[in-house]
């Protein structure tokens, strides 16, 4: 279940194949904690922010505590500041929610690298044409980082990106 | 939660975003001589988009020269072994060892108060936060940009000597486009033995890029404009795999570099899609250009790669 559990977290499952570890985390503490655990080290590697370890039952409660509104109240002339912390909490809420929906919308045929790279590029880069790498596009990295100031800066480590693709080794030939 | 986080980092890097300041410049100074005086012995972590590679990296200097050895932890073990005149690539999937002689020109550290300065000249160098990475207290050096034509960078170093842990680079919006992280480091001497290569690649192919300069502005070519920051470093014409002689320049910021690739298009199997690919920082634009393919493959936002590729030009002399 873990490794269905990290390729869920990985955005590898199609929704078919989602089904049966989102279902478990749902009723299965362990694999709810090794979700918890794949994000933590996913958020510890990009230098996310922790929350504090008890945030979740905290929210939860407070989430339940709130009043389910049908009208939105008139906006008092000094707020009640404690209200509004929750209401902001509920929108990052649905926010997250979105986000996780979008996420697993994906269609299935969608290269998921390519929707990664995708959401990294500026509007403009939005308008070039993507296209697979060339099938030298190893020998091209190679012959290129010889060159590249970082080399001084880092040593071999920046080689990792001509290696790192077997995929694009395999195109090669 | 994410996005909301990115925005508040990314405006107080607005708030600290003063000019360069001289202790920053001094720290990455530190981390240049660090670089190329320490022996060394670790794991890191290279990160982009959703994937992450565990890589092992080894270096050792001592009166005989420098080597440096990376081995891929993750799936097949590829290797890269450098010296100081050659790069030789171990790719056991294929059997083949790719060598490239290009970087034995490097120079280093006589060419380092240039460097310097020309990093100064495109980047603002400022300091960040000290914390502790890989159980070493690290000093951030943040280089900020000065306009959007290439990445920014942050860096953590040892405080005591300079060795860097961690590495990010990061797009115009603050968000991060790749990272190299440390994960456990030893520094020190280390057995020359734990430098060579596991492959003996006896029965191996091996494709030597041989490296020879050549004048392709003589040849009736040029990269018209180029781009703002970036100056031409090298020319040279090498030997690719089995195709044809390629011609390639690069451009260098001091810290991001750009080649352009050009070679003739008679001759070649793959057909020519023009467009961009990406892999991690790394972008590749290709387009036809007067019966040639231009392949541009820089460390620099996609829009730099794509503008370098539009300014070459072809004027038969």
């Amino acid at each position: 279940m873990k490794s269905k559990i990290s390729a869920l977290m990985d955005g590898e499952l199609d929704e078919h194949e989602a089904t049966e570890p989102l279902a478990a985390l749902g009723r299965d503490r362990e694999a709810f904690e090794a979700w918890r655990r794949y994000h933590l080290i996913s958020d510890a590697l990009q230098d996310a922010q922790a929350l504090s370890p008890d945030f979740t039952p905290r929210f939860a409660a407070r989430l339940a505590q709130e009043p389910t509104l049908l009208a939105p109240p008139r906006l008092a002339v000094r707020g009640d500041s404690a209200r509004w912390i929750g209401l902001s909490a509920v929108a990052s809420v649905a926010a997250v929610a979105m986000v996780a929906w979008l996420a697993f919308s994906t269609p299935p045929g969608a290269a998921p690298d390519a929707v990664a790279v995708a959401s990294q590029e500026s509007a403009a880069s939005h308008e070039m044409t993507r296209v697979p790498p060339p099938q030298t596009a190893n020998d091209y990295l190679l012959a290129h980082q010889g060159y590249s100031p970082r080399l001084s800066l880092q040593g071999v480590a920046p080689y990792v990106r001509t290696v790192s693709d077997p995929q694009v080794e395999r195109r090669a030939r | 939660m994410r996005t909301l986080i990115g925005a508040l980092l990314l405006a107080c890097a607005a708030v600290a975003q003063a000019d360069t300041t001289p202790d920053a410049l001094d720290w990455l100074r530190k981390i240049y001589q660090g670089t190329d005086k320490l022996s060394y012995s670790g794991t890191f972590v290279y990160q982009q988009g959703e994937s992450t590679e565990t890589s092992r990296i080894t270096r050792l200097i001592d009166a005989n020269g420098e080597v440096e050895k990376l081995e891929t932890l993750d799936g097949t073990p590829r290797e890269i072994v450098r010296t100081r005149d050659a790069v030789r690539c171990y790719l056991p999937e294929s059997k083949t060892v790719k060598v490239d002689r290009s970087g034995g020109r490097r120079g280093f550290p006589a060419l380092l108060p240039e460097q310097l300065s020309k990093v100064a000249q495109n980047y603002k160098i400022t300091l960040g936060e000290v914390k502790r990475i890989a159980d070493y207290e690290c000093q951030a050096v943040i280089l900020m940009p000065k306009d959007d034509l290439r990445y920014g960078y942050k860096l953590w170093a040892d405080t005591k000597s300079g060795m860097l842990l961690k590495a990010r680079t990061f797009d115009e919006k603050g968000r991060m486009v790749e990272q190299f992280t440390f994960t456990m480091l030893a520094i020190g001497s280390v057995p020359r033995e734990t430098l060579k290569p596991r492959y003996s690649a006896q029965d191996w192919r091996i494709e030597d890029t041989a490296v020879a300069p050549i004048n392709l502005a003589e040849l009736g070519w040029s990269v018209n404009g180029g781009l703002p920051g970036f100056q031409k470093v090298d020319e040279v014409k090498r030997q690719l795999g089995d195709a044809k002689p390629v011609g390639q320049i690069v451009f260098s910021d001091g810290l991001a570099a750009v080649s352009v690739f050009i070679e003739a298009r008679e001759g070649r199997t793959e057909p020519v899609r023009t467009g961009l690919s990406s892999m991690g920082a790394i972008h590749i634009y290709t387009r036809e250009v007067a019966n040639h393919v231009v392949t541009v493959v820089g460390e620099a936002p996609a829009a730099s790669v794509r503008r370098i590729a539009d300014a070459v030009e072809y004027r038969p002399r």
